[in-house]
């Protein structure tokens, strides 16, 4: 039987491939397509100044936004990762009615515009009874860093479920199957084996959903706002100082996300073994 | 020991239908089958891991076909091992004792003994990714026996292996459960496993357990046209059964043959297996009441054994070793006789 791998060609191998102008032209478009990322990237680096760049990075308004997105993306993740993960083992362990609907329903904000998604927050919170209902328990999501980790919570999560549903679906049942032979209930069973078998998904879904939610805007504008020393994280820092021309602030935030994704993609693909989304 | 009444289960692709098997205590039972034949489903029941829409399964008079697979206590090992792999060989064999919160030297000198029953203490502190087919199994059953299970379940446990480590750990399983004398249910396509290893044999066919018995018995004795074909009996009739001459004797066609059994006037199976039909040139004078001329029609090469085909008015096969066949210097088309006793026609 013919044998089907997704297997690259070794260094070398292709050199014995007929090159025609097919060959030419797709190495063509990813050298363009790299070019064109380099052109935009440099661009922020080499803008500005080292002075100017220490200057901003120093300045106590960056500082409470680089604190403020550590803190809420990290909240955040943690909440995907309380939640995201159960829900991401039903998905890939249990069939159940509805699954095949679940699954493509919590693909759906991956595919949504983060803005109407931030909409979809605010109308929730800001005008139905169970908003109300929670802002008299004190939890006020509209305009306070609550809504940022929501806003985020919200767009991310289907990043976790993705990257976590098919690290379990890799994982062979057996395995828990032979820890509750050994003793284990359901649940000790999933925590002793399937989640230390997952740890390389458990962590390249946090850094992504950790980065993505650093980086979220528009969920975050409509829900959060864009309030100066309140919601302030640093894709709303580069919003706010783009907006009144304080470019070298602007630029820094950029910089200072740059190097969180960059940071981030390094961990996925170094430790993320076969965990993809 | 272990009783299953009829349990029933259907889960789409495969199923059990009123299985129904006894083990008993110390014994080494093996369940041989084809595949779907339902072998994994009926031990993973056993195990607990499914609940059988209907029967029941008990182990010492307790009922048990309700119960978690943590409050059985059997355990089970895979055909591919289905090791931790993020702990080492003696964090898995210890991973039982763990749950049943054995203080952690104790659980770690069980271990030891254990590693050392299976010759794997010199490999407790390796991971198993780095271990061979043969030592991850070893370890797996390690980690199954160290919990004193009342059954040990293995599904297809020496198919992973190559030729010779399968040799080795076929004569350690015997040797080991002679030692924990616990009882094994063990799931095999592979007949040496059956003779090497089996008190008893079970063959299931879908999703039934169809006969139960010592290995001899059910490879000469098989009580249907499945079990002989799936054994390896080449030569099933069917015929009409009488007595002649005080005589059980079967027609098929125009060929009598005697058995030793008969049930008159009604239409039976006979098998005679290959190794039972002695094969040459001349009339052997024998107290043997089966003696049919006929001619080589086919000869297959099986290694070891040459297989010759005869036409005696109906196909007979028969089997020679090697240097039997080379001194008969036999050839398709060559006239032979068949001889075989009433005793080695089995009728169903």
């Amino acid at each position: 039987m013919e044998q089907y791998t997704n297997r690259a060609p070794e260094a070398g191998e292709d050199q014995l491939l007929r090159r025609s102008w097919f060959y030419y032209a797709t190495i063509a478009a990813s050298v363009i397509l790299t070019v064109f990322l380099v052109l935009v990237l440099s661009l922020i680096i080499l803008r500005p100044s080292s002075d100017a760049l220490l200057a901003s990075l120093t300045n106590s308004e960056m500082q409470f936004a680089v604190l403020l997105s550590l803190a809420t993306a990290s909240v955040s993740t943690l909440l995907c990762i309380l939640i995201g993960i159960p829900a991401s083992y039903a998905l890939a362990r249990y069939s159940f009615p509805g699954n095949k609907i679940i699954n493509a329903g919590l693909d759906l904000p991956l595919a949504l515009p983060p803005l109407v998604a931030g909409l979809g927050l605010l109308l929730l919170f800001g005008t139905t009874s169970l908003g109300n209902w929670l802002a008299d328990v004190g939890l006020v999501f509209v305009f306070t860093p609550l809504g940022i980790i929501i806003a985020q919570f919200f767009v991310n999560f289907p990043y976790m479920i993705r990257i976590m549903r098919s690290t379990f679906s890799m994982i062979n049942p057996r395995y828990e199957y032979v820890a509750k032979t050994l003793g284990c209930s359901d649940a000790q069973a999933v925590w002793r084996v399937t989640l230390p078998m997952s740890r390389t998904g458990i962590l390249s879904a946090s850094t992504i959903t950790w980065a993505k939610g650093i980086g979220e805007f528009g969920a975050v504008l409509l829900l959060a706002g864009a309030i100066k020393w309140k919601t302030e994280t640093l894709p709303i820092a580069l919003f706010l100082n783009m907006s009144t021309g304080r470019l070298d602030m602007a630029v820094s935030a950029a910089l200072l996300l740059i190097l969180i994704s960059v940071c981030a993609l390094y961990v996925f693909e170094r430790y993320g073994g076969s965990a993809r989304f | 020991m272990l009783h299953i009444d009829n349990i029933s289960i259907d889960l789409g692709e495969f199923r059990l239908d009123e299985a129904s098997l006894d083990a008993q205590p110390g014994e080494y039972l093996v369940i041989l089958g084809p595949t779907g034949a339902g072998k994994t489903i009926l031990l993973e029941t056993i195990g607990g891991l499914y609940t059988p829409h209907s029967g029941s399964i008990s182990i010492d008079g307790r009922q048990i076909t309700h119960l978690p697979p943590k409050e059985r206590n059997i355990c089970m090992v895979y055909q591919d091992f289905m090791l931790f792999p993020h702990l080492t060989v003696e964090e898995n064999i210890i991973f039982g004792l763990r749950s049943r919160k054995i203080l952690a030297d104790d659980a770690k000198k069980k271990a030891l003994e254990m590693a050392r029953l299976l010759a794997i203490d010199h490999l407790l502190h390796r991971y198993p990714d780095t271990l061979s087919g043969g030592e991850q199994q070893r370890t797996a059953i390690a980690r199954a026996l160290v919990m004193e299970p009342s059954l040990l379940l293995l599904d297809e446990p020496l198919s992973a292996l190559d030729a010779q480590t399968r040799e080795g750990l076929v004569k350690e399983l015997k040797r080991v459960q002679k030692i924990t004398k616990v009882t094994v249910l063990h799931v095999t396509h592979n007949f040496e496993e059956v003779f090497a290893l089996a008190d008893r044999v079970a063959v299931m066919n879908k999703g039934s357990i169809i006969q139960v018995g010592p290995p001899d018995e059910v490879f000469r004795k098989p009580n249907s046209e499945f079990i002989a074909n799936f054994t390896g009996t080449e030569n099933i009739f069917r015929g009409i059964c009488s007595i002649e001459s005080g005589m059980s004797t079967i027609r098929i066609g125009t060929i009598a043959i005697a058995s030793r059994t008969c049930m008159e006037g009604g239409e039976v199976y006979a098998t005679i297996r290959p190794e039972d039909i002695l094969i040459s040139r001349t009339p052997v004078t024998s107290s043997a009441r089966n003696s049919l001329a006929g001619t080589i029609t086919r000869i297959t090469n099986s290694g070891m054994f040459v297989k010759l085909t005869v036409d005696a008015g109906m196909p007979i096969v028969s089997v020679l070793t090697r240097q039997g066949f080379e001194e008969m210097d036999l050839a398709v088309g060559d006239n032979v006789y068949l001889t075989f006793k009433a005793a080695a026609v089995h009728v169903f």
